[in-house]
């Protein structure tokens, strides 16, 4: 790119030709006070605030404006004559006669020196600088907003003035807004507490979580608008670094491991199929999951237990056994339900004054110090109801102080039907295997249980194994169980498999089956057969080969083997027969 | 008689001398202006009764009836022709229409009743050619607009039309934008930019496809030129479009025409039809291996589309707004490719000066001005209309010669020119008729008095030096009845509602200075104001974004320039020297009342009272100053003055009163 010289101010300086004065300037460390101007957008010029004069050396001037006047050679730019500076102060003096004093306004006035504008302020928070509009048409892409009428009458609006289609709910405009005319309930009057209550945060680029290894940000492809209307792009600009690369794609790595931790965790259940519940009907029907990001200082709420609509509950309902020992869903019990449901109370009476039913089937409380937290709850004047929740229907034309929502069920300690007003109700939903446990299963050879939850090897004596050596299972992939338990068995299984690592080597059983690759057709019948993972078929030579580390040596696949090309060491035919022979002299 | 596509050059040329000769053949023709002026004036029932007083008198098939385009006399419409003799009658109702056929068409007599009649000789005038209005005007553009209908290529073409497409197509593009740079043709638009220059910037500008414009989005009030030039006669302007497009190496080009010329799109999407059928547009035109696609766009008619930027944006189908036009347009306009905008009467005068040749052409005109201008005429002048007229005519041609001096017994004051963007020159201060209290109160000062721009040759820079500016051509006569305060007052209260808005010194500035003069006509202006009236100018004109912005002061500037006695008699004496701003003046019935009582009957709010042929006066309370019994005094008894002092005359007039004998009606308005 061709250079020119100017100068600033008497400050020479040499720029890139086409490139614009304020950026020049702003080498220089001169400042040019803007209004409408964004690094990452078209110069649009509307406010007139960063007027320079410019001369030619031969006696011709003229006041342009900084932000999208381009450099040319032997310019000489003026930053502070009278007539600039008369020029920006008049302007800035209109542009307050018509809106309120906003801090970036008053901050300009205070650098003019102007103690009282010449024609007073206004009222208006719009100073009409376009950035909301330009970010949503060059950067977001959206469309959603534009200028309305002309002259004097001129605005910000979206098409006809209505709630805009177009909106994708970024908050672009209005972050970029400088004096605070736009804020996304003005836009829309949707409150979003509720909605997308999700685990993650909801920005579109994000560290994973907290404490994450390792700790960078990523961006999230669904809410991210480069992905999802192409404009955008603000991140790679700003990045001084340019780590940001937008073509970057998920990748399959492969790994060498000596021993594999099964560690994938549980999905959460979904109670819309229990229609008696009204989830997703009943916006304050939520699930514990929910409740639990309501409850955290950096979710959506702040860290409030709040309503919908922004209120305190007055009551609320926690529903115990959702999903679980349920003969339509789970019959087996999720074990943590009862504990946190507890906490639950716990954290609403620390917060609110709200009552809390909890309405359960049984409370089990086993663990250290549980039964205490129990009866602590019960001394903070939680209503514990043993019965389990039969259904949330609203309650209709009810006492104004009541909740809105009516939960109904069978008390079977005193053995009447209730009925109990409340403003929220908290679903306790089963814990259940991952969707996905059947397919995980398959590929680490595991067996997947009739409930979906992996199985070990043995119940009480190798709790973390599999049937495959080193493979092991740590936490709720094995079964529903709380934090305590999970732990333990991650470091049962983190132990195992580091025995497997400090040993180096792997001790081989004599006992193993083998193939004669001259025999073998590469039928790869018995593949499938083997329980163990040990054989693996050779792409190259065409033949199956046997992992002696991994056969079990118990003869599937030699006695299935067509070609007879498979014998099992130390059990050949010949040897089993001579066995027998010697058994029977 | 219709042809099919013409091939080649020569198959035009067959086409014309083919068309000619069945003219040549033809007979008596009446032709009916149908221009704009005309059709407001009932052109059209004047026309049907026409047909019907022909077809009645079985001479329909003898005698053709023809409705042509505007031939700028619009204050004596609608106006009919009859050919070959040109007799020229004017103010022509539909009752006419079997006189004339009865005298003019079957006796060959004239009607004299509709002869123009010259005002300072009384002499009855025959022929069109002879008429002052049209003797000093030189109309080269103008000039088919009379003789063809705008809705017949046939017309045009018969008339020499598209000939200069021939011409040119057989010169090098380099030779036509020479030739135009020699011509010294300057947009007529209103900035004045060499034309040629252009042209010139845009052939060599980087980037494919080229665009060619033509800016037909006339905005300012009172200018019409543009449209008549589209309604009367568009193929001129389509024919300086194939030229242009041919020089600058375009294939594609747009006419932006504001959707409140109805007539005009019509007659130009008709044009271009017609011009497309015999391949006068389109492909492969005249069998030259040159195309050249022309595109009608409507604009919502916000007078910012004027400017190039905010044009060319709408035609991209953005809000019509102006970017920075630091990168100039015919390097990078519409679609950010090189794109050439001309204005219609400049597109009009390219097949004039490819005809003429350069050196004819520019003869015609100042140093730096070439050729004609097209003035819409209007205000306190007798002879309103379109006037064409080579550049460097004195103001005092136009306004007397051609316009045939002012309207009424008043007096000119003042000439405003170049729209809302241009300004109000000073006419005629040396021999206007002092109104009583201008004198009474001193508002004129000895050099004031000297000061006339009424022999200003009028040409782009002459007109830039006193302060005004050429603009599109508007031209706008104002007599001593005008407030040059309320003039300004008038054109920024029209740049307010039309400034888009984008830029802040353009949508506050004249929102400020608006509220400024509003002070000053409402009698709490101070000292200060002009002051300020002029630093706020200085910032807007420094700092707009476009030159709507950076010309709107204009009207301010120069009326301050040289009616600053005026704005001081609205601050200082709290008085309006021409009685037009309502909280400055009272109304007063004076001892020339005769008692006729007809100012009684236009009060709408009862302020008059008194007994017939007695003296009468206004309730001075009850009046709203709207000035209807003044304009209908025909004894000027009634006086404007300044506001209070109404009582005190109506008094004196009491003690001076004297029943009249039989009173002699002074003026009418």
């Amino acid at each position: 790119m061709a250079k020119v010289n100017i100068k600033i101010d008497g400050h020479p300086i040499e720029v890139e030709k086409g490139s614009f004065i304020l950026e020049a300037a702003k080498a220089l460390g001169i400042s040019i006070p803007t209004l409408c101007y964004y690094p990452h957008m078209t110069p649009y010029a509307a406010c007139r605030i960063c007027a320079v004069e410019i001369r030619d050396g031969k006696g011709w001037s003229k006041i342009v404006t900084a932000c999208n006047y381009p450099v040319w050679d032997g310019m000489e730019v003026l930053t502070t004559t009278p007539r600039v500076l008369n020029a920006r102060r008049v302007n800035l003096e209109m542009l307050m006669s018509q809106c309120a004093p906003v801090p970036v306004l008053q901050e300009l006035a205070r650098e003019f020196g102007i103690d009282k504008p010449r024609w007073g302020t206004g009222e208006d928070t719009c100073i009409l600088c376009g950035l909301c509009v330009r970010i949503c048409d060059e950067v977001v892409g959206a469309h959603a907003l534009a200028f309305s009428d002309r002259g004097i009458h001129r605005r910000v609006a979206t098409p006809f003035d209505d709630t805009s289609s177009d909106c994708i709910l970024c908050g672009a405009c209005a972050s970029v807004c400088p004096t605070g005319h736009i804020t996304m309930e003005d836009i829309d009057q949707r409150t979003v507490i509720h909605r997308d209550l999700t685990l993650g945060p909801n920005a579109a680029i994000s560290l994973p979580f907290r404490q994450a290894v390792p700790n960078v940000p990523r961006i999230d492809p669904q809410r991210c608008i480069h992905f999802t209307t192409g404009g955008c792009g603000i991140c790679s600009q700003v990045c001084p670094k340019e780590c940001i690369h937008y073509d970057d794609v998920d990748t399959f790595e492969e790994i060498e491991a000596g021993a594999v931790i099964v560690a994938t965790g549980f999905d959460n259940f979904d109670p819309t199929p229990l229609k008696q519940y009204g989830y997703g009907r009943y916006a304050n029907v939520i699930t514990a999951e929910e409740f639990e990001r309501m409850n955290n200082a950096a979710g959506p709420t702040g860290g409030h237990v709040v309503l919908e609509n922004g209120q305190e509950p007055r009551s609320i309902a926690i529903i115990h056994c959702v999903g679980s020992r349920d003969e339509n869903h789970h019959s087996y019990c999720s074990r943590v339900c009862c504990m946190y449901a507890l906490k639950f109370a716990h954290l609403v009476k620390e917060k609110t004054n709200a009552e809390v039913y909890q309405l359960y089937i049984d409370l089990r409380s086993f663990g250290k110090g549980y039964e205490e937290f129990y009866q602590r709850i019960l001394d903070e004047g939680v209503n514990v109801i043993r019965g389990r929740g039969a259904e949330v229907i609203p309650s209709g034309n009810r006492r104004k102080d009541e909740g809105p929502l009516l939960v109904q069920c069978e008390d079977t300690l005193i053995g009447r039907f209730r009925e109990i007003p409340v403003d929220m109700v908290i679903l306790c939903t089963a814990l259940e295997a991952r969707r996905d446990a059947k397919e995980t299963g398959r590929k680490f050879n595991i067996s997947v249980g009739a409930d979906g939850w992996f199985i070990e090897a043995h119940p009480k004596l190798a709790p973390v194994s599999t049937s495959t050596d080193g493979i092991f299972l740590a936490g709720t992939c094995q079964g529903a169980k709380d934090i305590p338990d999970t732990v333990a068995q991650g470091g049962a299984a983190a132990a195992q498999a580091m025995k497997l690592l400090c040993l180096g080597e792997v001790l081989l059983d004599a006992a193993y089956a083998e193939i004669d690759e001259t025999y073998c057709s590469g039928c790869r019948l018995c593949n499938d057969l083997c329980a163990y993972s040990a054989l693996e078929f050779d792409e190259a030579k065409k033949v199956s080969r046997i992992n002696p580390a991994l056969c079990k040596a118990c003869g599937t696949c030699v006695a299935a083997c067509p070609a007879g090309a498979i014998t099992g060491r130390h059990f050949t035919d010949d040897q089993i027969y001579a066995q027998i022979e010697g058994m029977l002299t | 008689m219709n042809a099919t596509r013409l091939a080649s050059p020569s198959a035009l040329e067959d086409f014309r001398a083919q068309l000619i000769k069945h003219r040549q053949e033809e007979k008596t023709t009446i032709t009916v202006c149908s221009g704009t002026g005309c059709l407001a004036c009932g052109c059209e029932k004047v026309s049907a009764a026409m047909h019907e007083a022909l077809v009645a008198s079985h001479l329909d098939t003898v005698v053709e009836l023809k409705r042509t385009g505007c031939h700028g006399f619009c204050e004596r419409g609608p106006l009919v022709v009859i050919h070959p003799q040109g007799i020229f009658y004017q103010r022509v109702k539909p009752g006419d229409a079997k006189l004339i056929v009865d005298q003019t068409i079957k006796a060959g007599q004239t009607v004299h009743r509709l002869l123009y009649t010259d005002p300072q000789t009384k002499q009855t005038i025959m022929h069109e050619a002879d008429i002052p209005f049209y003797k000093k005007q030189m109309r080269l553009i103008f000039g088919k607009n009379g003789h063809m209908d705008p809705t017949s290529i046939n017309d045009y073409i018969a008339l020499g039309g598209y000939a200069q497409v021939v011409k040119a197509l057989a010169m090098k593009p380099e030779e036509i934008i020479q030739e135009i740079i020699d011509s010294g043709l300057r947009g007529r638009g209103g900035g004045g930019y060499p034309t040629g220059k252009k042209w010139a910037t845009c052939r060599k500008a980087k980037g494919s496809p080229k665009y060619v414009i033509c800016n037909a989005d006339e905005g300012d009030p009172g200018a019409f030129m543009d449209r008549s030039l589209l309604e009367g006669n568009p193929h001129s302007v389509i024919e300086g479009m194939v030229i242009g497009a041919y020089a600058i190496g375009s294939n594609e080009g747009y006419v932006y025409v504001r959707n409140e010329y109805p007539l005009a799109v019509k007659n130009l999407l008709f044009a271009i039809e017609a011009a497309g059928e015999l391949g006068l547009l389109g492909e492969n035109i005249l069998g030259s291996g040159f195309d050249f696609h022309l595109v009608v766009s409507r604009g919502g008619g916000a007078f910012v589309c004027g400017e190039s930027t905010a044009l060319m944006a709408s035609l991209e189908g953005k809000t019509g707004e102006p970017r920075a036009k630091y990168i100039h347009t015919v390097e990078s306009g519409l679609w950010e490719k090189p794109s050439n905008l001309n204005n219609v009467e400049t597109w009009a005068n390219v097949p004039v000066i490819i005809e003429m040749g350069a050196k004819a052409y520019a003869d015609i005109g100042t140093t730096n001005s070439k050729g004609t201008k097209v003035f819409a005429l209007t205000g306190k002048v007798n002879n309103t209309g379109l006037v064409e007229v080579p550049m460097g005519i004195t103001l005092r041609e136009i306004l007397y010669d051609i316009g045939g001096g002012v309207k009424g017994n008043r007096n000119f004051k003042a000439v405003q020119t170049g729209g809302p963007s241009g300004g109000t020159l000073i006419v005629e201060t040396s021999e206007r008729k002092i109104h009583d209290s201008l004198v009474a109160h001193g508002d004129l000062r000895e050099d004031e008095e000297a000061l006339s721009l009424l022999d200003l040759p009028i040409d782009f820079d002459e007109l830039t030096k006193a302060g005004s500016m050429m603009g599109s051509g508007g031209m706008i006569v104002m007599d001593e009845d005008s407030c040059m305060v309320d003039v300004a007052k008038y054109f920024l209260n029209f740049l307010q509602e039309e400034s888009c808005g984008k830029c802040l010194p353009c949508r506050e500035g004249i929102r400020k200075m608006l509220a400024i003069l509003t002070r000053i006509t409402d009698g709490q202006g101070q000292i200060s104001d002009l002051e300020e009236l002029e630093n706020l100018s200085q910032v807007i004109i420094d700092t707009s974004l476009c030159q709507l912005g950076g010309s709107a002061p204009n009207p301010v500037l120069s009326t301050i320039r040289y009616f600053r006695q005026e704005y001081l008699a609205h601050i200082l004496e709290k008085r309006c020297p021409a009685g037009l701003c309502k909280a400055l003046v009272s109304h007063a019935i004076t001892e020339n009342c005769t008692g006729c009582h007809a100012c009684l009957k236009s009060c709408p709010t009862g302020a008059i009272v008194g007994t017939p042929k007695q003296l009468y006066s206004i309730i001075q309370d009850k009046c709203i100053q709207c000035g209807a019994c003044y304009q209908i005094c025909q004894y000027d008894a009634i006086r404007r003055v300044k506001r209070g002092e109404g009582e005190a005359i109506q008094q004196r007039a009491r003690d001076l009163w004297k029943p009249a004998a039989k009173p002699e009606p002074v003026a009418a308005k």
